[in-house]
């Protein structure tokens, strides 16, 4: 187990995020031994602090020699020129190409790891229009883990093996997309409680898929459809009206058109996963738009997530119409 | 007699074809303008509409143009995708500088081409548009000029060889 999670860990900095960060970076990660590294989730870089590598539990400063430090002082500072270097690397000198990203102040890369980026704001009649002089950057480790879905898989198929509208709930860095992506591969592929089913993937940042050129780089069974890039009350609407899904996958709902499309989605027929940021479902009722689908009832589970003892631990499973907790982690 | 004779063909004919080729490479700098040109303006149809990066937006504009400005823009494109720690100023720095005796370019079409590459990539559609577009507009300033000289010195240069070598067989006669 340990073995296949030092591969997989070495393959995703070997073939994605060395070729996007700077070679002086990339020397000085190199010579952290890989073990240490193992639940690597996020590596973090500002102007004038030192690299931070995030693990599980804790975190590592990097140091001119490369050894990890958490002594601040002891270690290497990067500069402007790092993070415009790396930033250049990440875009392959195509800037415009993320336009609409950078003004989500975000952006994904290949293999479905998204980069958080913050700077100086260009705003233009109350709208951000790009960012400039970037500060810092979080690049976040995507893993597939495949399996990590299965204990919810049976709280989702009805009998007649219908899939029932779910919400995966969770703060951020708790394995949402992750829980997802695995419920479209198990869904689309089919198992031994429900036959495949077409599934429709809205990949509004290209995280679930991790799309190369409209392609997925990562197993969503055979019978997804994937719109990458695309925003997720028009994508949803899309494949309604094009895809005919028994099933619409999207990652974090927010916005009020969202909401709308979801409710088209479900007044079509079609079962919704969808994924949203939040500690649990009472804490929803406080955000807008999103407190309607909770009020309305409109989907059918909300799943739990939490980062404690691990990220992506399943801590609850409830039945929205009863409010009945059908799983949960403390009387598991 | 006979060796008078040969050798005035030879100087004939290597006079003519010194002048054929000078004429021949003043037919050349407008034809690479114009294909630079509809380069350019194919790589801002791709940044624009199809968002595609960079490198593939180089490779993909040469469709249907040969020669050494495909070369060109070939070779930008490989080192762009192949070094993606260089600059796109830096690539077409080194790249001109390893075609400048095939590409037919006087410095200010040049300059141009190291301003292209000091602003491409690093800003956003809009922005990007304005600056192609300016860069077209500047090179097809310097195609009308060098299809003007082209014109009024491709004749003059062929008549020049010709003339120029009779002159010398005659002087030498």
């Amino acid at each position: 187990m340990t073995d296949s999670k030092l591969i997989l860990v070495k393959n995703i900095l070997e073939d994605y995020i060395y070729p996007v960060l700077p070679y002086k970076l990339v020397t000085m990660i190199r010579e952290i031994p890989l073990e240490k590294l193992i639940d690597l989730t996020e590596i973090r870089l500002r102007v004038n602090q030192p690299p931070l590598l995030v693990l599980a539990n804790t975190d590592i400063l990097v140091s001119p020699m490369g050894k990890e430090s958490t002594i601040h002082g002891k270690t290497y500072v990067c500069n402007q020129d790092d993070l415009q270097k790396t930033l250049q690397l990440i875009s392959k000198n195509s800037l415009y190409a993320f336009e609409e990203e950078l003004k989500m102040g975000f952006l994904t890369i290949d293999g479905g790891h998204r980069i958080g980026l913050t700077g100086q704001a260009i705003v233009n009649a109350g709208e951000v229009k790009a960012l400039k002089h970037i500060s810092s950057l979080n690049i976040r480790l995507a893993r597939e883990v495949r399996g990590c879905a299965d204990k919810i898989m049976p709280f989702i198929i009805t009998k007649g093996g219908h899939v029932l509208n779910t919400l995966i709930i969770s703060p951020p860095r708790c394995g949402k997309t992750t829980i997802l992506r695995d419920l479209i591969r198990q869904i689309s592929g089919g198992s031994k409680i429900c036959k495949g089913l077409q599934v429709g993937v809205v990949d509004e940042r290209s995280e679930i898929a991790a799309c190369k050129n409209g392609v997925s780089t990562v197993d969503l069974g055979p019978r997804t459809d994937i719109l990458d890039g695309c925003p997720k009350a028009i994508g949803m609407l899309m494949l309604i009206r094009s895809m005919s899904p028994a099933v619409i996958a999207t990652d974090e709902l927010g916005r009020v058109e969202d909401i709308y499309a979801v409710h088209e989605a479900l007044n079509a027929g079609v079962s919704v996963l969808a994924t949203v940021h939040g500690r649990n479902n009472n804490d929803l009722l406080y955000r807008p738009y999103v407190k309607e689908l909770l009020e309305n009832k409109s989907f059918d589970r909300y799943i739990i997530l939490g980062d404690s003892p691990s990220v992506g631990t399943i801590e609850r499973v409830i039945d929205s119409k009863s409010n009945e907790i059908l799983w949960d982690i403390t009387t598991k | 007699m006979l060796l008078k004779i040969i050798g005035s063909i030879l100087v004939l004919i290597t006079s003519s074809y010194i002048g054929f080729k000078m004429a021949a490479s003043c037919q050349e700098r407008p034809r690479h303008l114009r294909q630079i040109i509809s380069c350019i303006a194919s790589m801002r149809s791709y940044i624009l509409y199809a968002r595609v990066p960079l490198h593939e937006a180089v490779a993909q504009c040469t469709n249907g143009i040969y020669g050494p400005v495909a070369t060109f823009f070939q070779k930008i494109a490989t080192m762009l995708e192949k070094q993606t720690i260089l600059t796109p100023q830096e690539v077409i720095s080194k790249v001109l500088h390893e075609m400048q005796g095939s590409l037919m370019l006087n410095t200010p079409e040049i300059e141009v081409l190291h301003v292209l590459g000091g602003n491409l990539g690093h800003m956003n559609c809009t922005e990007q548009e304005k600056y192609l577009l300016l860069v077209i507009e500047q090179l097809e300033r310097f195609e009308n000029e060098a299809t003007r000289l082209r014109d009024l010195n491709t004749k003059m240069y062929r008549y020049l060889g010709v003339c120029g070598g009779m002159a010398i067989v005659i002087i030498l006669v």
